[in-house]
Formats: C-alpha cells, sequence, structure tokens
C-alpha cells in the first residue's frame, strides 16, 4: 500500500516535472534556433538593436519614433477615432474586457511622470509606476527582449507627443482575473525578463530580423497560440492563433498551411506595404500592424524579416492548400445558388461589381480574392469579419477601401455571403450561422463598433 | 500627366493617381453622364466599361487603369450592343427619374457582350448591384430582353 503511494507520488512528480519543463521551453520564442547565444555585449557581428544605420546619426527622438513605430504600441494605445497613444482600446477576452492606457506624457492621466527606471520596469517587467502589475495583454514578455537603450528612446519620442487628457478606462474583468496581484505568479512562470541574446549561429541579418521580430514587432503575441495560461506556446510558433476575433494566419515556413511557398518577394512586398498581389491584403489587425508600424521599416529591415520568418520551423495547421485557380467567369459555374441562394443574392448585389464572379478584380489588386488566405480559411472568420468592419486603410500608395457591411446587412446575410464567397473563390464553403456572426462581432467590438461606412 | 483612352480617344489628364476614375470623368474630361451616387461601390450609378468590364468608377482609382480602354454612357451608343439597348430603352421609355440609367445601360451592355441571350436569372445576376430608387427594374429587365430579341 505504502508502496503504491510512494510510486504514485514519484509519478505525480515526474509528470509536473515534466509539464513544467515543457511549460519552460515553450516560452523562448529564439529556442527553435538552437546553437549558442551570447549576451549582446560580447556579439562580434553588426549591430542587430537600435535604429537602423540610416538613422544612426539621428536625434534620439528621432531614433525613438522609428523604435516606436517597429514596437507598434500605437495599435493598441489608440482607440477607434481616438488620439493617438491616448489609450482606450479594448481587449475582449473570454474573461473581460482590458482596455489600452494613455501613453501620451500627460502628467496627470499619461505617463508624463514616469522615470526612465519605472519605464524600463513597464516595459520589461509589466509593473507601472504605482508599483502595481499590468496585464500581459501589454506584450512585456515579448518586450523584455528589448535592450534599455531601445526603450528609452521609446520613451524619449513618447515624451515629444502632445499630451492628451484621458483617463484609463476600467477594465471589466471577472474574478480571478481582476485579482493582479496574481499576475506575479504568471510573470515567474512566462516573462524570464531577459535582453535579447544574438545567435552566434545565425547571420546578422537573422538576428537583426528575430529582434525585429520577438522584441519589437512582436508578432507572436497574435501568430502564435496560447497555452492554458494565455501565455505563448512557443512549441507551435506563429502557426496561427484566433486573436480579438480574427484569424492572425500560420506565418511559419509550412508549404501548405503558412508562408513556405510564397516568394521572398512577396513576402517583402507583404511585410511593406500590407499587400502582395495573387496572396490578398492584409486587413483588420494586421492592416494596422501594416499601416502604423511594418510599413515604417528601412527595406534592410523588412529584410531581414523576411529572411528570419523563413528560419521558423514549419508547423501544419488545419488551413488546406490554397486555390490559386480563379473561379468560372459565369455565376451558373462552379459554387452556385443551388447551395446558397441568399449569398449568391447578396454577392451579385453587394460584392460583384468590385471582386467579379472570377475572384479576380477589374477594379485593383487589393480587391482579388483568388488566392487570398482569408477565402481558403474553412472557418470564414477572416471573410466575415471583413464583411463586418470592412477595410480602410491608408498606404504609400492610396487608400484601400471596402464599406463594413454590418450595421447594414443581417448576420443571417452576412453568414450567408461569408460561406458564399468561402466555397466559391477558397477551397473549402464555410458553414457560418447568424449566431456565429453574432460572436465575431463580439469578439472584435473594438473594431466593429466605429468601423467607417462610406 | 496620365493618358487614359476613353470612348476610342486618346486623353491627357494632370491628376494624382489616387483620383477615382469618377472625378477625372465628370471634372477634368466633362463626361457627366456617368453619375455620382454613393461612393463606395454599392450603388451602379457610376459604372463605366474598362476593358470591356463593368467596373464602378468611383471605386477605380485612375492611376491603375493604365492601357485600358475605357467607354462611358457618352460612348456606349457606337457599340452594337449599346446602341440596342438605348434603342429598346426608349422604344418603352424605361428611366423614370433617371439618375441610374446611365449606370443600368452600362451594366446590360456588358451582360449582353458577355451573353447575347440572358434569362431571368442571368438578368439578375448581371444587374442586382445597379439600384434604381424608382424601381423601374420590370422595364429594365423588358428593355433588355427586347434588345436581345433583336439579335436573335
Amino acid at each position: 500500500m505504502r508502496r503504491g503511494l510512494g510510486i504514485f507520488v514519484a509519478v505525480l512528480v515526474v509528470v509536473a516535472l515534466g509539464f513544467a519543463g515543457w511549460l519552460y521551453l515553450g516560452r523562448n520564442p529564439l529556442g527553435f534556433a538552437g546553437g549558442s547565444t551570447v549576451a549582446l555585449a560580447s556579439y562580434q557581428g553588426a549591430t542587430v538593436t537600435g535604429a537602423p544605420t540610416a538613422l544612426a546619426f539621428a536625434d534620439l527622438v528621432k531614433r525613438g519614433e522609428y523604435l516606436t513605430h517597429a514596437a507598434d504600441c500605437q495599435a493598441c494605445h489608440t482607440a477607434p477615432g481616438g488620439a493617438p497613444f491616448a489609450g482606450g482600446f479594448a481587449f475582449n477576452m473570454p474573461f473581460g474586457t482590458i482596455y489600452s492606457t494613455n501613453i501620451t506624457p500627460d502628467k496627470e492621466t499619461g505617463i508624463g511622470n514616469y522615470s526612465d527606471a519605472q519605464f524600463l520596469a513597464a516595459m520589461h517587467r509589466g509593473i507601472r509606476a504605482d508599483g502595481e502589475k499590468l496585464y500581459p495583454a501589454m506584450p512585456y514578455a515579448s518586450y523584455s527582449l528589448m535592450t534599455d537603450a531601445d526603450a528609452l528612446a521609446i520613451k524619449a519620442y513618447l515624451f515629444t507627443l502632445t499630451p492628451v487628457k484621458a483617463p484609463a478606462k476600467s477594465n471589466q474583468l471577472s474574478w480571478p482575473f481582476n485579482q493582479r496581484g496574481l499576475i506575479a505568479l504568471w510573470n515567474v512562470a512566462f516573462n524570464p525578463d531577459e535582453r535579447f541574446r544574438p545567435n552566434t549561429g545565425q547571420s546578422p541579418q537573422w538576428n537583426r530580423g528575430a529582434y525585429l521580430a520577438e522584441a519589437m514587432g512582436h508578432c507572436g503575441e497574435c501568430h502564435t497560440p496560447r497555452n492554458f495560461a494565455f501565455a505563448l506556446d512557443n512549441h507551435d510558433k506563429f502557426a496561427g492563433a484566433l486573436t480579438a476575433g480574427w484569424r492572425a494566419y500560420n506565418i511559419s515556413s509550412d508549404k501548405t498551411s503558412g508562408i513556405g511557398d510564397w516568394s521572398d518577394a512577396d513576402l517583402y512586398a507583404y511585410l511593406a506595404t500590407g499587400h502582395a498581389n495573387g496572396h490578398g491584403g492584409a486587413a483588420g489587425p494586421m492592416g494596422e500592424a501594416a499601416d502604423d508600424s511594418l510599413s515604417y521599416l528601412t527595406p534592410d529591415d523588412t529584410h531581414a524579416l523576411v529572411a528570419y520568418l523563413r528560419s521558423i520551423p514549419a508547423r501544419a495547421s488545419d488551413l488546406p492548400r490554397t486555390v490559386t485557380t480563379a473561379a468560372p467567369a459565369s455565376y451558373k459555374e462552379g459554387a452556385t445558388a443551388q447551395a446558397n441562394m441568399r449569398g449568391e443574392k447578396i454577392f451579385a448585389g453587394a460584392c460583384a461589381s468590385c471582386h467579379d464572379w472570377t475572384g479576380v478584380s477589374p477594379v485593383t489588386g487589393f480587391a482579388t480574392l483568388t488566392g487570398v488566405r482569408a477565402v481558403n480559411d474553412p472557418s470564414a472568420t477572416n471573410v466575415a469579419q471583413t464583411v463586418i468592419n470592412g477595410v480602410s486603410r491608408k498606404t504609400a500608395d492610396g487608400k484601400i477601401f471596402m464599406p463594413a457591411f454590418g450595421g447594414g446587412y443581417s448576420d443571417d446575410d452576412i453568414a450567408a455571403v461569408a460561406n458564399y464567397v468561402t466555397a466559391r473563390f477558397g477551397a473549402k464553403g464555410a458553414d457560418l450561422t447568424a449566431k456565429d456572426v453574432a460572436a465575431l462581432k463580439q469578439q472584435a467590438a473594438q473594431q466593429s463598433k466605429e468601423a467607417p461606412n462610406g | 500627366m496620365l493618358t487614359l483612352t476613353v470612348n476610342g480617344q486618346s486623353r491627357d489628364v494632370d491628376v494624382p493617381d489616387d483620383m477615382p476614375l469618377l472625378w477625372v470623368l465628370r471634372d477634368h474630361l466633362s463626361l457627366v453622364g456617368t453619375k455620382y451616387g454613393c461612393g463606395v461601390a454599392q450603388c451602379g450609378v457610376c459604372t463605366v466599361h474598362v476593358a470591356g468590364k463593368p467596373v464602378r468608377s468611383c471605386q477605380l482609382l485612375v492611376g491603375d487603369v493604365g492601357t485600358r480602354p475605357i467607354v462611358t454612357i457618352e460612348g456606349i451608343g457606337a457599340t452594337p450592343n449599346g446602341a440596342k439597348l438605348q434603342q429598346a430603352w426608349m422604344e418603352i421609355a424605361v428611366p423614370q427619374c433617371g439618375y441610374c440609367q446611365a449606370g443600368q445601360i452600362m451594366s446590360a451592355t456588358a451582360l449582353l457582350d458577355a451573353n447575347p441571350q440572358p434569362d431571368d436569372a442571368d438578368i439578375d445576376a448581371a444587374m442586382a448591384g445597379n439600384l434604381c430608387r424608382c424601381g423601374t427594374y420590370i422595364r429594365i429587365r423588358r428593355a433588355i430582353k427586347n434588345a436581345a430579341a433583336k439579335s436573335a
């Protein structure tokens, strides 16, 4: 009896240790690369942190501005239609809503009184000036890789912004998630609080890309699945996840469900402009990432990101291979009304004039549906979100626009047209219901509430 | 400076690349037969042909036109189906207020170009994006069928 108990306890301990080890391995976003790493100070290669060479002699604020774009602070710290960096953007989580805060230098409601040490504590350890813990919706577990110098350059830039008086909105979280003190445990488990260590087995370009992707752009915060504790699970690094009601796609090097079969030129174009012909354009949160962050990177930095992305191990996800051939020119062929009369009717009236029955737009490459990942995603999550929220992006090439249909069409209509579009132009038709659409609206409420409608 | 081919003529325009074609047609080339309606490609009144396809000119940036030829309502009567449709339109007095009709005729012409004998479902699929607040849809359908009958 006692012996049986002993074995049982031993097994428990082994399982617990194994689980802890598994979690430990999953928390390092750069663990996949293997090889040996060195502290930045002892790295012999070219500089991999900081602003790019072109800005090497620019003043601190200019460099900080570049790095602020690279770290994409603006996307989350700006509410739809609100003042940039003044916070108030809602993160709708299964357990409640968290609001981003004001990071303009307002002394009362912003970060105007933050000392350098306080700013670094927030960026690296998720500790506010008053000592309270931030929720990891603030990606400090990623920013902890950022050098002190870069974080302080960002602070220098933020302190040149016009102070905006915008008190923090109170979070609406259920128990126990409203207990900030518990985040201490999360931090021990999931935030190593270590600066970026270059990998000596990789090129300086790769290391630059790794720094940009992990310490700055925090790609994984949307593209890497989370574990039970809502920490990134890097066992499936960049294999795709659902974030804020939108699907962040698999960007590992898997050829079928990732970006393994994209050319370097296409990847570069997508990162630099938020669009690559034949692959479609970024919308929703990735549209913001493109417009607020990625499009500001220098060509060298974008190339570095491409080099880094290429090295991410392939992880297959549930996406089928993308269909790259256009649909038939006639509505009578291909996916037809027999299966989805309502969807076809809506498509004919509201969509066909720009997207065409073939899916290849006569208007602009941005509106071509053929080859687009969202259209080939049988969950139709991003198709439905795009229909609901529309697209309104300002790029160097001009405005990219699609009306938001979420207000004018019923949830049934949106489900029907999303099902029709995925069936006609993608690999497999979706099976959305009005209920699903209502849930998607709820999850991305921070977007749909104030989306412009023409 | 951009060079466009509009209704068979070469036209130079000095406009920004990101100006919608509709603005160029109306304000710079004085082709005001094409109308502005919703501005978001949802009503069809701004329809023109670009390389033979019906396109909402409020959403097409002039810089994206390239060398593709443009035909507007002012030039559609010079095409066989355009002429037939305009005749059919007059014979049964399709328009009421008329604001959407240029777009209707442009979409109808593209339909007959691709499908000389459309049935009701074909007409619905091709014309659904052209709204008419006066409700002339029944006469539009009849005029398209009358024009098609003349080709048979």
